[in-house]
């Protein structure tokens, strides 16, 4: 009764769109010859790597642990490709990289992976969720957000200093609408106190919110430093001036922030105890305050990135929470802490070149295979710890599973959009604590039999599915093969490829084969070794 | 290869008996998947349950969507111009008076506490149905959790077959955040239970005597995926899973493996089956309400009696409350399911021993004016309103507070939505100052405001100076 004749109409289209698409995902699988042509190494590090590796092996050795063996090249690439770019290699690249027998692959990948688009989207995303608070995620989603996205995504392009980056928030003017960075301010209606918390917070890594009501009970801070330090937000044009406000993010050159309960105004005072001296006083207070910020003479500042960026690799920084830095919480390892920020500060707060120095530490390439003394070694960085993905995360490798072509960047279609936010509702997990998987039943649940992963495992929706059934050509072993890759990024083991060949040659023709391959699919897609980075 | 093609377009709709007959034939073929502790677990858990003098608390959360009217309800006020067109009626406690239409829950009066007194300051549904399920208003950068969500946090048991947190019939109007788990992150996210496939009204389903078909979310395998096809895929899995489990011990894949391993325990072993209503006699159907409410009510209690801690039931889903025109033909139909429903699940619950144990909670996002508008409606009254607290763990039969002659303001015991939340915890023995750390950082309690001693039965002596986290 419900499928009339448009709906026939709108299913013949589909099949001629899926047919050209097939075509191509079978040239995809088959293409094994790759582009191996590389920009010669632009800047090698191999003195910070080597002086990371050696202090922490020093540490190993002083406290009697073994770091687990080297990642194997396929494990690598996935890890890497997670990490750098939020998405699982296709099973070209994985099949390009194994065969690949330069030495200095690994390098090179990392280069490629951070000068790909999908990087800058990726850590979009991520900065996106340090910038502003969760609870905009999702009123913010496909508002404003996406203009603040766009902002940071160009940023990540561009490999803008971080510093730049920073300031250019800290000091933004203009339409909340329009100007990506003005969402900061208004995902918490331009309150001083709030945005003391979250500057100090996100970019120092230091909690002086609890100093907002009281003296820090356990910490330096006093109920003057946050003031003080609120004071430099205290003069934006405030929204619930309504005859004046017009959506502008713009400093007004008046306007104080006191001790709550009382009449005292406090003064603009940095967080190191420093008023700002003449060299700091030109400008409105927000410049000020983004000059010494974003700086290599603050002391917070390199040491809260780079833990940041530690923490998003190997699942903890070496101060743990990232934003909790202060006297009742020591970093683990204070000299590689100290080393890191001093090397980022001296090149210009290069994001690209922190990454690309830490992904080739030997710690980074470790495997994440420990079956004891687990939580020791990694802790010490000896293993890699298992990172839960993040909602995006699993989205876009279920697509890229299903052999979906991943939007790098620009408006998806509005059905696209609206599976996509879906999903994210129900995976969506505070950033924190990586190291935890973050899902319960429900999503279990989704995962086991819900409508995305049931399209990506359907051997007639699956564009993956189909290529691999429909091609004549491809043998058992060879389509058990492009599975393990599209979904896993690895070839099978020989106990896999005995245990699944035997359960996909089951006579009952091309009917029942379709089914048995889709199985597979389904399995894969739902075990642990898919759905976290390890 | 073509026949399928168009009647695997979009997913059957797959209500809950066939889903779990499809599922009984599953758990025949799938054996030891879910472990040998997977059946026959019920008559151990009756036994703990019954021994254990700590035995787990439980809390409802009767939620009614719109805002219902406290004059029209509760609060009523005879020969009064706001009064309107209901009659009172007496209940089982004297003095304490409730309106005609609720005639089954005035013979349970004494297991209820009447909150006359509720005052609050949001009167736009998405913040007051934030604000009433989270204790805070909609603002700045923390997500809070939905109270169901950090109560059943410290209530459920991490082992146990059920999660710790179910909804019934709540499609989020208004604000999707109020019953989200917030910084407590996905873990204690509700399972939700709804009438997805079944766009039924109460009218309908009472002609076509039948009940409403409620489904949990993704409970079985999509409709295209046969039984034997789905036993053999969690073989599969199994196979897969083991081997890599066993090569990353602890962290994030011991909690996933975990994780899926309860899922699949609660689809394929008795547990799900709290979730089939048809096991239960036509005639108890009947009595709880052949619509989503009533028998969201009575998938309460099969929760409960299999030992789940929270569990919210939602009234109105659309806003069926929000009564600015016609209140008082809407009030009458909502409140004839609204007593049919509770009633049956207090009577039910305390007939099996366990209403003593479980607290329940109805409230809305707010009240309605007590000033009767052109149209014969009642608009969003935030500042003098009803909320009730009933059974385990409460002080019954009172009303607390009390609001002036025209229901306009509070005179006498107000109550703030942090006090109310405060004194839900105090009644199901949960530390309500207990902390837990937010994704800024900061330390959060469950809520700020403090338990109301007259409410509560077994009042706290001395509120817990400990605040841990």
């Amino acid at each position: 009764m419900m499928r009339g004749a448009p709906s026939q109409h709108v299913s013949g289209t589909r099949t001629m769109v899926n047919f050209r698409r097939r075509i191509g995902v079978v040239a995809v699988l088959i293409t094994l010859a790759g582009s191996q042509a590389h920009a010669a190494d632009p800047v090698a590090n191999p003195k910070l790597t080597a002086r990371i590796d050696d202090l922490l092996e020093q540490q190993w050795q002083a406290d009697g642990i073994e770091p687990t063996r080297p990642t194997s090249d396929a494990e690598f690439l996935r890890r890497v490709s997670l990490d750098l770019t939020g998405v699982t290699p296709t099973v070209s690249a994985v099949r390009d990289f194994l065969a690949d027998t330069d030495p200095a692959k690994r390098s090179k990948l990392i280069d490629r992976l951070l000068d790909s688009r999908r990087h800058a989207v990726h850590f979009a995303r991520i900065w996106r969720e340090v910038m502003l608070p969760s609870s905009t995620n999702e009123q913010f989603r496909l508002g404003a957000a996406a203009p603040f996205e766009r902002w940071l995504e160009q940023q990540f392009v561009d490999n803008r200093p971080y510093d730049e980056t920073v300031r250019e928030l800290l000091v933004t003017t203009g339409q909340v609408n329009a100007v990506g960075p003005a969402l900061f301010y208004q995902a918490v209606q331009f309150k001083p106190e709030e945005l003391a918390a979250s500057t100090s917070r996100t970019f120092l890594g230091v909690q002086i919110q609890c100093a907002q009501c009281h003296d820090h009970p356990f910490d330096q801070w006093t109920q003057k430093d946050f003031w003080g330090f609120a004071a430099h937000f205290a003069q934006l044009r405030r929204p619930d001036d309504v005859a004046q406000f017009r959506g502008l993010v713009v400093d007004t050159g008046t306007g104080e922030v006191m001790l709550p309960d009382t009449d005292v105004v406090v003064q603009p005072r940095l967080l190191d105890g420093r008023h700002l001296d003449e060299a700091l006083t030109a400008g409105t207070r927000r410049e000020q305050l983004a000059r010494w910020l974003a700086s290599a003479d603050n002391p917070w500042f390199a040491r809260a990135t780079v833990n940041r960026v530690w923490a998003l690799l190997f699942g903890r920084g070496f101060v743990d929470p990232v934003d909790d830095f202060g006297q009742h919480n020591h970093p683990s390892h204070p000299e590689l802490l100290d080393l890191l920020a001093r090397d980022f500060a001296d090149h210009d707060f290069d994001m690209r070149r922190l990454l690309r120095v830490l992904t080739r530490t030997r710690a980074y390439q470790l495997s994440s295979e420990v079956t004891y003394d687990a939580a020791r070694r990694r802790h010490a960085f000896a293993a890699m710890s298992v990172k839960s993905l993040s909602a995006d995360q699993i989205y876009d490798c279920l697509q890229r599973v299903t052999g979906n072509r991943l939007l790098s960047s620009g408006p998806p279609s509005s059905s696209d959009v609206a599976a996509r936010r879906a999903f994210l509702a129900k995976f969506d997990a505070p950033t924190q604590q990586v190291t935890e998987f973050q899902g319960g039943i429900p999503q279990a649940l989704a995962m086991l039999n819900g409508q995305v992963v049931a399209d990506a495992s359907h051997w007639e929706k699956s564009d993956l599915l189909v290529a691999v059934t429909d091609s004549p050509f491809f043998s058992n072993a060879e389509r058990l093969e492009i599975l393990f890759l599209a979904a896993l990024s690895r070839m099978p083991t020989d106990d896999e490829r005995n245990r699944f060949e035997e359960y996909i040659a089951v006579p009952g023709g091309e009917f029942e084969a379709s089914r048995r391959l889709a199985d597979v699919l389904w399995a894969l897609i739902n075990s642990s070794e898919f759905i976290l980075n390890h | 290869m073509t026949i399928n093609r168009h009647s695997t377009r979009g997913r059957t709709a797959c209500p809950v008996a066939a889903t779990l007959s499809r599922r009984g034939l599953l758990r025949a073929t799938l054996g030891g998947l879910a472990g040998a502790g997977a059946c026959g677990w019920m008559p151990a858990f009756a036994e703990r349950f019954a021994d254990d003098p700590q035995r787990t608390r439980h809390c409802v959360l009767l939620w009614m969507a719109g805002g219902p009217s406290q004059i029209d309800t509760f609060d009523l006020k005879p020969g009064h111009a706001n009064g309107g067109e209901f009659k009172e009626i007496e209940t089982t406690v004297p003095g304490l008076r409730f309106s005609e239409h609720l005639p089954r829950l005035a013979q349970l009066a004494d297991h209820m506490a009447i909150l006359r007194g509720m005052s609050t300051a949001e009167g736009d549904h998405g913040r007051g149905t934030y604000l009433m399920h989270t204790g805070r208003p909609p603002e700045g950068p923390i997500r809070y959790p939905t109270i169901g969500a950090a109560v059943s946090k410290e209530l459920s048991d991490a082992t146990a077959p059920l999660p710790g947190f179910v909804t019934v019939a709540a499609g989020q109007t208004f604000n999707r955040a109020a019953f989200q788990s917030g910084f407590l992150g996905p873990r204690h996210a509700p399972l939700a239970v709804a009438a997805r496939n079944d766009v039924r009204s109460l009218q309908q389903i009472e002609a076509d005597q039948d009940f409403a078909r409620l489904e949990i979310e993704d409970l079985g395998p999509p409709a295209e995926v046969g039984l034997g096809q789905a036993a053999r895929r969690a073989r599969l899995l199994q196979e897969l899973q083991s081997d890599f489990t066993a090569r990353h011990v602890g962290g994030a894949s011991a909690m996933h493996h975990t994780t899926v391993q309860r899922a699949i325990q609660m689809v394929h072993s008795d547990a799900a089956d709290a979730f089939d209503l048809t096991t239960e006699p036509d005639a108890v159907r009947e009595m709880y309400g052949r619509g989503r409410f009533g028998q969201g009510c009575l998938l309460a209690r099969r929760l409960i009696e299999r030992g789940v801690p929270f569990v919210e039931v939602v009234l109105g889903d659309q806003g069926g409350w929000d009564t600015h025109t016609a209140n008082f033909p809407s009030v009458a139909a909502l409140s004839a399911e609204l007593d049919a429903g509770w009633a049956s699940l207090m009577e039910e619950l305390n007939d099996r021993g366990l209403l003593e144990s479980t607290t329940i909670l109805w409230m809305g996002e707010f009240g309605r004016t007590p000033r009767i508008n052109g149209n014969a409606g009642r608009d969003h009254f935030p500042q003098a309103w009803t909320s009730v607290l009933a059974g385990g763990g409460i002080n019954g039969g009172q009303a607390y507070g009390q609001t002036d002659a025209g229901g306009m303001t509070v005179v006498d015991g107000a109550l703030s939505v942090d006090d109310l939340l405060a004194t839900l915890c105090g009644a199901v023995g949960v530390n309500s100052r207990k902390q837990n750390i937010s994704e800024v950082g900061r330390p959060i309690r469950i809520v700020d405001g403090k338990p109301v001693s007259e409410l509560l039965s077994d009042p706290i002596v001395d509120p817990p100076a400990a605040e841990e986290s």
